[in-house]
């Protein structure tokens, strides 16, 4: 068990660092948005793994709320977005 | 009895995790190499609902005590309502291109 949760949480780190690198990279707001996206739901993975190995409930209320700050966050840039195409054309 | 049930259950949620991890992986591979934003999309939404449901229901079965497994499931239901909402309203707001 302990040699599956390593592997899976490198795949997740792999995964982070993936998505890290694209924000960083110089590219639009919405595929900024879109990484951003991805990087909170492999956050989300990764939370549920090690909550799964160390059978630690704390875990769960951390993937809980990063779950709902996610969700928030992609709205409000999604907003965004929308309200500032609107002012420029 | 009990000890290949436990058996039976660490095998189920290794798979689980790892599919769910091998799911964020290619995503975020998906998420270089697709030309578009809205490509780039296709290749995020799928391990946001089905990734985070994988790896749930493999740390779902670990779980002895209710108060955990009722905490998982809070988890994932708020993921498979929020992801496609946000993933929808982003798509919109991006634009057909």
């Amino acid at each position: 068990m302990k040699l599956v949760v390593t592997i899976c949480l490198v795949m997740l780190v792999i995964a982070g660092a993936l998505g890290v690198a694209r924000i960083v990279r110089r590219s639009t707001l919405g595929d900024r948005a879109v990484a951003f996206d991805m990087l909170t739901s492999v956050l989300t993975c990764a939370l549920l793994v090690s909550a799964g190995y160390l059978q630690d409930g704390l875990l769960l209320d951390l993937a809980i709320v990063l779950g709902l700050l996610g969700f928030i966050a992609s709205v409000t840039i999604a907003r965004f977005i929308e309200a500032r195409n609107g002012t420029e054309s | 009895m009990n000890d290949v049930l436990m058996a039976v259950c660490d095998v189920a949620s290794a798979v689980l995790m790892l599919s769910g991890s091998l799911l964020a992986v290619i995503s975020s591979i998906g998420i270089h190499r697709l030309g578009s934003t809205r490509a780039r999309m296709h290749a995020t939404t799928k391990p946001a609902t089905l990734g985070v449901l994988l790896c749930g229901v493999g740390a779902l079965v670990q779980f002895a005590d209710v108060s955990d497994i009722a905490k998982v499931l809070v988890v994932v239901i708020l993921q498979l309502v929020g992801a496609p909402i946000g993933s929808h309203m982003l798509g919109r707001a991006v634009g057909g291109k």
